[in-house]
C-alpha cells in the first residue's frame, strides 16, 4: 500500500511536468490554430537555462523561476514573428513541418552548444523527506508538483479570465470578429506564444532537476506532451492538465508494477485507446452547432 | 512510326530511372566508399518518392517512416539468415511485410487528419521499436542484427560497385510504379483530396480507401528501400530506425519538392548524400537540414524542384499561352451531340423527395418537405438565408444524414447511399463555395468528373494512362468535349485555381456534366459571379439542360435568374414548402414577396 503511495505521488509529479507542456500546447493551438510539435524544444531550453543559471551562474534557485520562463517566451514569440507569422494564411500542413523541424532545431542547437550526454541541476528544496507510516515523501515531490500545478493554474487563469486571456478567446472563436473588435492579430498571437513559451519554459525549470538535462528531453517531452493533450481534448486546458497527470500516473504505474518497456509503450497505448473510442478527447468542449 | 508526343505518359512515367542510370553512372566513376554513399542515396531516392506520395499528395504527415524501413530491413535480414531465403525472394517479402505494416497502420490512422494523424503513426512508429528491442530471440534486442552480404546467382556480392547495380535494379523496380501511380489518375485523386475531401467524395473518391492504398504503397516502396540496403550496413539495431530518422526522412519530400516524383528523388539523393559530402562539418548536418526545411517551407514552398520548374519556364517562356489572352467563351459553337440521356426511360420522375426532415440538435432545417422533381426539367429552389436549401441538397446528395422522410432518384432509393455510390445513381451536385481541385488542370479536373474513382479503377487507369491506351484517349476526348462544351477548352491545360471565379464556376459545371447525370443539383451558380457571365451561364445551363437532356435542381438567390432559368419553381422558409408553381406567377405571390421584401411590413 505505502509503494503505491509512493509511486502515486511520484507519478503526479511527472505528470504535473507533462500537464504544464500540454497546457502550452493547447494554449497555442486554440488562440492561433498552430499545432505547436516545437513545444518539446522549447521546454528542454528552459531545463538548460536553468543549468546555466543555478550550476554555472551560481544566481540564486528562485530567479529560475521568475527570469528562465520570460526568457524561453520571447524565445517562442521569436518564432512567431520570424517563421510563423509568415505563413499565417497559408493551410496548416506547411506549419506542422515547420514547428516539427524547429523543436528539431532547438534540440540539435542545444546538443552543439554543451555536447554534453547529461547535466544535472540540484533541486530546488533538499531538506529531509517526510515520513508517514512507511511511506517517504521528499518535498521536492511536492514542490515540484504544487509548482508546477500552480504555474498551469495560473495559465489557465490568465487564459479564461484576464483581459489578454479574452483577446485570446476571441481570436480562438473568431479571428475576423476579434479583429472587427480592435484586436491586432500580431499583437494577440504574439502574446499568446509567449505564454505557451513561458509555460514550456516552466516546465523546463521543473523537469531540470527531475530528468535532467539532454537532448532526448524535448523528443520525449514533446511526445508525452502531445499525448496528454490529444488525450484531453487538444482544445480543452483543463483537459491538458488532467492528460497530464493521468499519463503520469499511468506510466508510472506501468514501469512499477508491469516493465520498464512499458513505460513509454502505455503512453502510446493509452493515446490509442483514447483516439479509438473517445477520437474528441476525454475533455473535449461541448460543440455548439451555430446556424 | 514512333510518335514522341502520343507517347509523352510513357516518357514521364520511365523518366525516373534516368535518375537512378546517372547515379549508377557516377559510381563507375568514383571509389568503393562513394559507391556505398551513392548507394544510400539510391535508397533514400526511393523513400523520398514514396513520401511524395504520403505526404506530399495526400498530405499525410508520418512520423513512421523509420518503423517501415525497420520491418523491411529486420524482416529480410531474418529471412535470409534463418531460413536461407535467397536474397531477392527475401527482398521481396520484407518489401511486402512493410506494405503489410503500412496497411496496418492506416487502418486506424484515416479516421483522423494532421497532428491526430501524425500522433497515430508515432504510436505504430514506438510500437515497433519497442518490439524490436523486447523480442530479442529473433531481432538480437538493442544490440542488433548481423546481416550477411547478399549472395545472387549462387554468388557473394562483396564488390560496391556490383551491390550499387543490384541496388539501383531493386530501387527502380520500387520507382517505376510509383511514378506510373503518382503522375497517373490514382496520383490525381490523392491530390484532390488533399484540396477538397468533400467535392471529391461527392465524385466517388473513397477518402479512406484511397489514403489506405497510399499507405500501403508507399510503404512497400520504403521497405523495399531498406530491405535492399540492409546487407551493405551489415548490422541493423533499433536505433538506426527511431523517431529522428523517420523526421529526417520527412524532409526528403519537403526539401525536394511535393509535387511530382522528382521532388522525392531529388530530396532523398541529396540529403542522404549531405552528411558524407559535408564530412567536415559533419555534426552541424542535422541542425542544418532542419533550418533548411524550415527555409524552404518559407521561401520556396515548392521545393528545390521548384527552381528547376521555374528555370524551365523561363527557358520556354514563348511557348506558354498567357492565361489572360485567352478567349473567354465560345458561346457560337454548338456543343458535341450526346444524344438524350434519358430518352429511354419512362419514370416521369427524375426526383421523388417525401416528409424529409433534417434536425440539427433542436432545430428544424428541414421540416417535413415534399418536393418532386420531373424529369427533363429545371427545377428552381429558394427562400431566404436559413430557409433549408443547403440542407435539402446536402440530404439528396448523402452529406446530411436526415432524421426523417424518404428521398429517391429515377425510382430508386437513396436512403443510407455512401456520398461515393450516389454518383453512379446520376446524382451529381457543384457547391454553393467552388470546390474545384486546385493544383490540377482543368482538363485533370474534369477527368475526375468522370466518376471511375473506385481504387482498383483508379490503380488501373494510372496504368492505361501511362501506355495512353484507347480507352485513356477516350476519357481525355470526353473531358475535351465537356470543357468546350462550357467554352473552357482554351484553359484545358491551365491549373485550375489560376480561372476566374465565373470561369471556375463553369468548370465546376463541365466536371459534373462529365459524371453523366441524370439529376445535377447546382447550388448557387452564379454567386459571386460578374454580371456579364451571369448571363453565358443561364445560356450555358438552358444549353445543358436542353441538349444533354439533364434534369437540374438549383438553388439560387438571383431570382431574375432563377425565375427566367428554371420550368418550375419551389420556395422554402423556415424549413418548410410555402409555394411552388409556374416561377413567374410563384415569384409574385404576396406570400414570397413578402418573404423575401418584406412587402407586408411596407404596406
Amino acid at each position: 500500500m505505502s509503494e503505491l503511495i509512493m509511486i502515486l505521488v511520484g507519478g503526479v509529479k511527472i505528470g504535473s511536468i507533462y500537464a504544464l507542456a500540454a497546457l502550452g500546447i493547447v494554449v497555442i493551438h486554440k488562440a492561433t490554430r498552430v499545432v505547436n510539435f516545437a513545444q518539446g524544444g522549447l521546454v528542454l531550453l528552459g531545463a538548460y537555462g536553468a543549468y546555466v543559471f543555478i550550476v554555472e551562474m551560481r544566481w540564486p534557485y528562485w530567479m529560475a523561476y521568475v527570469v528562465i520562463p520570460a526568457i524561453v517566451g520571447c524565445v517562442a514569440v521569436l518564432i512567431e514573428i520570424v517563421v510563423l507569422r509568415r505563413m499565417r494564411r497559408g493551410d496548416l500542413f506547411p506549419v506542422v513541418i515547420a514547428t516539427i523541424f524547429l523543436g528539431i532545431a532547438l534540440s540539435e542547437g542545444y546538443r552543439l552548444s554543451t555536447r554534453a550526454e547529461i547535466l544535472s541541476v540540484p533541486s530546488f528544496v533538499s531538506t529531509m523527506p517526510f515520513v508517514i507510516g512507511s511511506v517517504v515523501i521528499s518535498p521536492e515531490q511536492l514542490w515540484v508538483t504544487f509548482g508546477a500545478l500552480l504555474a498551469a493554474a495560473a495559465g489557465i487563469a490568465i487564459f479564461q479570465h484576464g483581459r489578454v486571456g479574452r483577446s485570446m478567446r476571441a481570436m480562438a472563436s473568431n479571428v475576423r470578429g476579434a479583429q472587427l473588435c480592435g484586436y491586432s492579430i500580431d499583437r494577440v498571437y504574439g502574446m499568446t506564444w509567449f505564454l505557451g513559451g513561458a509555460l514550456a519554459g516552466y516546465a523546463g525549470v521543473f523537469t531540470a532537476p527531475v530528468r535532467g538535462v539532454s537532448s532526448e528531453l524535448a523528443i520525449a517531452t514533446v511526445a508525452a506532451a502531445f499525448v496528454a493533450a490529444v488525450i484531453g481534448g487538444f482544445d480543452s486546458l483543463i483537459g491538458a492538465v488532467a492528460g497530464g497527470l493521468i499519463l503520469g500516473v499511468s506510466e508510472t504505474l506501468a514501469a512499477a508494477y508491469i516493465s520498464s518497456a512499458m513505460k513509454s509503450a502505455i503512453s502510446f497505448l493509452l493515446l490509442f485507446v483514447v483516439l479509438a473510442i473517445r477520437p474528441q478527447g476525454l475533455f473535449a468542449p461541448k460543440k455548439v452547432r451555430s446556424v | 512510326m514512333f510518335n514522341v508526343a502520343r507517347h509523352r505518359p510513357l516518357f514521364i512515367a520511365l523518366a525516373p530511372l534516368l535518375s537512378v542510370v546517372a547515379v549508377v553512372g557516377l559510381g563507375a566513376a568514383v571509389d568503393s566508399y562513394w559507391q556505398y554513399v551513392l548507394g544510400m542515396s539510391l535508397s533514400a531516392m526511393l523513400v523520398g518518392s514514396a513520401l511524395v506520395m504520403l505526404t506530399g499528395y495526400a498530405r499525410c504527415i508520418t512520423l513512421a517512416t523509420g518503423s517501415i524501413m525497420a520491418i523491411g530491413a529486420y524482416a529480410s535480414a531474418i529471412l535470409t539468415v534463418k531460413s536461407g531465403m535467397p536474397f531477392a525472394a527475401a527482398v521481396i517479402a520484407g518489401a511486402i511485410m512493410g506494405g503489410a505494416g503500412g496497411f496496418l497502420m492506416a487502418l486506424p490512422s484515416v479516421r483522423f487528419r494532421s497532428h491526430n494523424l501524425a500522433m497515430v503513426t508515432l504510436v505504430f512508429q514506438e510500437v515497433v521499436i519497442i518490439l524490436l528491442r523486447e523480442w530479442k530471440s529473433v531481432t538480437g534486442g538493442a544490440e542488433g542484427l548481423n546481416v550477411p552480404a547478399p549472395h545472387l546467382f549462387g554468388v557473394t556480392i562483396s564488390n560496391d560497385f556490383i551491390f550499387l547495380i543490384v541496388l539501383a535494379v531493386g530501387t527502380s523496380v520500387g520507382l517505376l510504379p510509383l511514378s506510373i501511380l503518382l503522375q497517373g489518375a490514382f496520383g490525381k485523386n490523392l491530390r484532390a483530396m488533399a484540396c477538397s475531401e468533400v467535392a471529391a467524395r461527392a465524385y466517388g473518391i473513397n477518402v479512406k480507401r484511397n489514403l489506405i492504398a497510399a499507405f500501403t504503397i508507399s510503404s512497400f516502396a520504403i521497405a523495399l528501400a531498406s530491405a535492399l540496403m540492409a546487407p551493405r550496413l551489415r548490422i541493423i539495431d533499433p536505433d538506426s530506425f527511431g523517431i529522428l530518422p523517420s523526421i529526417f526522412a520527412l524532409a526528403y519530400p519537403i526539401v525536394g519538392g511535393t509535387t511530382s516524383i522528382w521532388g522525392g528523388i531529388l530530396g532523398g539523393g541529396l540529403l542522404r548524400a549531405m552528411p558524407e559530402i559535408l564530412r567536415p562539418i559533419a555534426d552541424y548536418i542535422e541542425l542544418g537540414e532542419a533550418l533548411l526545411v524550415i527555409g524552404i517551407v518559407l521561401f520556396l514552398p515548392g521545393g528545390i524542384i521548384e527552381l528547376f520548374n521555374r528555370l524551365h519556364k523561363i527557358v520556354t517562356r514563348g511557348h506558354f499561352v498567357k492565361a489572360g489572352k485567352l478567349p473567354d467563351f465560345i458561346s457560337s459553337e454548338r456543343p458535341p451531340e450526346r444524344g438524350k440521356l434519358c430518352s429511354g426511360e419512362n419514370v416521369a420522375w427524375a426526383a421523388r423527395i417525401e416528409e424529409l426532415s433534417v434536425r440539427y440538435g433542436a432545430l428544424k432545417a428541414v421540416d417535413q418537405v415534399s418536393l418532386n422533381v420531373r424529369q427533363g426539367t429545371i427545377h428552381g429552389l429558394m427562400g431566404a438565408n436559413g430557409a433549408g436549401k443547403t440542407t435539402l441538397f446536402n440530404a439528396v446528395s448523402g452529406f446530411i444524414k436526415p432524421s426523417g422522410g424518404s428521398i429517391s432518384v429515377f425510382g430508386e432509393a437513396l436512403d443510407g447511399l455512401l456520398i461515393e455510390d450516389r454518383i453512379r445513381l446520376g446524382v451529381t451536385r457543384t457547391f454553393q463555395n467552388v470546390a474545384i481541385f486546385s493544383g490540377l488542370t482543368c482538363l485533370e479536373n474534369v477527368k475526375i468528373g468522370l466518376g471511375r474513382n473506385d481504387i482498383g479503377t483508379a490503380l488501373a487507369r494510372s496504368v492505361h494512362g501511362t501506355f495512353d491506351t484507347i480507352r485513356a484517349r477516350e476519357e481525355s476526348e470526353t473531358a475535351m468535349r465537356a470543357l468546350h462544351s462550357v467554352g473552357l477548352s482554351a484553359y484545358a491545360y491551365v491549373r485550375s485555381e489560376l480561372l476566374s471565379l465565373g470561369n471556375q464556376r463553369r468548370l465546376e459545371l463541365a466536371r459534373a456534366i462529365v459524371s453523366n447525370p441524370k439529376l445535377l443539383l447546382l447550388d448557387e451558380p452564379v454567386s459571386g459571379v460578374a454580371e456579364e457571365e451571369v448571363s453565358k451561364i443561364h445560356e450555358l445551363l438552358r444549353r445543358i439542360n436542353r441538349d444533354h437532356g439533364i434534369t437540374m435542381l438549383i438553388v439560387e438567390h438571383n431570382i431574375g435568374f432563377l425565375a427566367s432559368l428554371c420550368d418550375r419553381l419551389t420556395v422554402l422558409n423556415h424549413g418548410r414548402v410555402v409555394a411552388e408553381g409556374e416561377p413567374k406567377a410563384t415569384v409574385s405571390l404576396p406570400l414570397v414577396r413578402d418573404i423575401y421584401f418584406g412587402e407586408a411590413l411596407v404596406a
